[in-house]
């Protein structure tokens, strides 16, 4: 089992001194996290870790889930497509079954906790029929809510009130609340066998199983297929690429088991690449981590062009792995590279062509890039500065309002 | 340079210097300025502690590892304003050279308000690259670790968070009250005297050095003044 030691030779040991003496003030509180998946997304990836750490330093921390059907999550889909700004209409049916499944949950949950972090709309509404089995109710946003669909909004907002504070990964994604709001930047885990170091004959095995040859360069988008990380436009910019610069692309996909528009945005991407046998499209399952490790550090360059994001922890991971970066610019990749230093931002096909050819050009350039890349995520997006993070947001959660606490 | 006084780097103080650790969460306010009049326009409104944080604070958040604006307000004016001639005064505004925040205020006023006086049209950023305003709340520990002799406290700076370095010697001068005194010249001051390596410390141009910088300075410093007793920088 990894323990916290073990990310001392990563992040130091003052980093872990820290955490432990934070944790200390709060041992044996119970802090309970809720989701809607076990598996899939980087919120799952990152409980899956945060959660026992928390354990070893002394918090009695638990991971509930709930459960729901395909209606159910057909809502929530819709709530996520409408907090990012989709125009999207709900029945007051469909509404009354998002609540009445997150009361059927409700009813199996047995547990008494000090602190709640409910992550994302999915299990949102159990505060309305929980509230009294936890002190302090917060909710943590996952998505980019910076221009929601009102009508949705609306409808969650008044649901969101109801918490003692919400967590955002991005300021623009802070709203017009009765309660304090934090900002808690999402992370990566450095030794997760999606992050962890690979040996050459690793990667290679990999590679070889997939059946990607390395003969030309690799321009590589690692993400869910979905229409927001617009996957058809870096098959436009691609094209364009090609042109000028042979390459190849891979384009990999994880399937989350809550995404039911998976399938058929997938279809339109095999038809866009249809007839182009330098593009490579790989659909992997969410639990394809040691591949998508191992892709990442095959590729030369790692794209992300999406239109809409909440942080963009596949941009943290590749520049985790010294990759230079294409982003969309928006969401937290505009947070996470700087044009020229860490990767470079676009905002079309054109540009994410543009840029590709410049670093295909420019190998040197890219190196650099990837190395400051590589101590830009070491400093912030590592797991151990979110954990730091949920310490200090328990810490604050019972002296609310109050801008500096002595302890 | 010469090591100005023979100094016993073992004399205990008469009290121990204890690093504290600081752990900032930001605080967005979900407001935001699309163009420089709107940013005018809130920087006469917010909390005084939302120029603190886009001051000072905002450099124990995010930052790039190339710090090319020593502020939030200088970055986006080069960045999402894309002026970088507005990036320039704002990079030059230093807040430590004021008493209080509300000076700290009507001084960012003033520049901006110059500024837009003589521009054709209001520069608006570009999208996505909105200003989102922020306040921060602060946890304080103090660490494990104390110093009671300049030996043990060189060791300890080089082993403390960088966040311990923002809290000792940008913090410190709103608690002092000055804007000269950091906790670290304070103690060294009050315990041992030595007055060049004091001035020293105070006459690090701080607002442009990132955390590690500094505390590279103030190691090399105390190297500079006393002799090799921290085994740091390496």
């Amino acid at each position: 089992m990894v323990t916290l030691n073990d990310y001392a030779p990563i992040v130091g040991p003052e980093v872990i001194g820290q955490l432990q003496r934070l944790a200390e003030r709060l041992r044996e509180r119970r802090f309970v996290h809720i989701n809607s998946t076990r598996t899939g997304g980087g919120v799952a990836e990152i409980l899956s870790r945060a959660v026992p750490l928390l354990n070893q330093m002394g918090l009695n921390t638990f991971w509930e889930v709930i459960q729901g059907d395909p209606t159910f999550f057909e809502v929530t889909k819709a709530f996520h497509n409408a907090l990012q700004g989709h125009d999207v209409r709900l029945s007051p049916t469909q509404l009354r079954h998002y609540e009445e499944v997150n009361e059927e949950n409700a009813r199996k949950f047995l547990w008494e906790a000090d602190y709640v972090l409910v992550h994302d709309p999915q299990p949102a509404w159990l505060i309305k029929v929980m509230r009294p089995r936890a002190r302090h109710w917060i909710w943590r946003c996952h998505v980019d809510v910076s221009r929601p669909n009102l009508k949705v909004w609306k409808y969650l907002r008044e649901i969101v009130s109801s918490y003692d504070a919400s967590v955002f990964s991005m300021a623009q994604f802070a709203q017009n609340l009765p309660h304090p709001q934090y900002l808690i930047r999402p992370s990566i885990d450095p030794l997760s066998e999606k992050n962890r170091e690979l040996t050459q004959e690793e990667i290679d095995r990999v590679l070889n199983r997939l059946g990607v040859e390395r003969d030309r360069p690799i321009v590589l988008q690692v993400s869910r297929f979905d229409s927001f990380k617009d996957p058809v436009g870096v098959i436009q910019a691609f094209r364009m690429v090609r042109k000028h610069v042979p390459c190849k692309l891979i384009l990999a996909g994880g399937e989350a088991t809550d995404d039911p528009e998976g399938p058929r945005i997938f279809a339109e991407v095999m038809e866009a690449a249809a007839g182009e046998p330098d593009i490579q499209v790989l659909l992997l399952p969410p639990d394809a981590h040691h591949e998508v490790n191992a892709l990442q550090r095959a590729a030369d360059i790692i794209v992300q062009k999406s239109t809409r994001e909440g942080f963009g922890l596949t941009v943290t991971e590749a520049m985790w792995k010294g990759k230079p970066v294409i982003g969309g610019a928006v969401g937290g990749i505009v947070l996470q590279i700087r044009d020229y230093h860490t990767g470079f931002l676009v905002h079309s096909p054109e540009g994410c062509a543009f840029r590709i050819r410049y670093l295909l050009h420019r190998p040197e350039m890219a190196q650099r890039m990837g190395r400051l890349a590589r101590e830009f995520v070491r400093q912030h997006f590592l797991i151990t500065r979110n954990i730091r993070d949920y310490l200090t947001l328990l810490t604050l959660a019972e002296n609310p309002g109050r801008l500096t606490l002595e302890l | 340079m010469e090591r100005a006084v023979p100094f016993d780097y073992d004399l205990p103080a008469k009290d121990p210097f204890w690093f504290r650790e600081c752990f900032l969460m930001t605080m967005p306010l979900g407001r935001k300025a699309v163009n420089l009049r709107e940013l005018l326009q809130a920087l006469k409104e917010v909390d005084t502690e939302v120029l603190h944080y886009h001051l000072l604070q905002s450099r124990l958040a995010v930052t790039q590892p190339v710090v090319e604006y020593p502020n939030d307000f200088a970055l986006w004016a080069a960045t999402a304003l894309q002026d970088v001639k507005l990036a320039e005064k704002l990079s030059s505004f230093d807040p430590l050279e004021y008493d209080d925040l509300e000076q700290v205020r009507q001084a960012m006023v003033d520049i901006l308000e110059d500024y837009l006086w003589d521009l054709p049209s209001v520069p608006w950023a570009r999208p996505g690259f909105e200003f989102h305003f922020c306040m921060a709340s602060m946890v304080v520990i103090r660490s494990e670790i104390p110093a009671t002799t300049l030996r043990e406290f060189c060791h300890a700076l080089g082993k403390v968070g960088l966040d311990s370095v923002y809290y000792h010697f940008f913090e410190a001068r709103r608690r002092h009250g000055h804007r000269r005194v950091d906790d670290f010249s304070f103690w060294i001051e009050n315990n041992f005297g030595l007055p060049e390596l004091v001035q020293a410390i105070r006459e690090i141009d701080l607002y442009f050095y990132t955390l590690k910088e500094v505390r590279d300075t103030l190691l090399q410093l105390i190297l500079e003044h006393l002799g090799e007793i921290c085994g740091y920088p390496e």
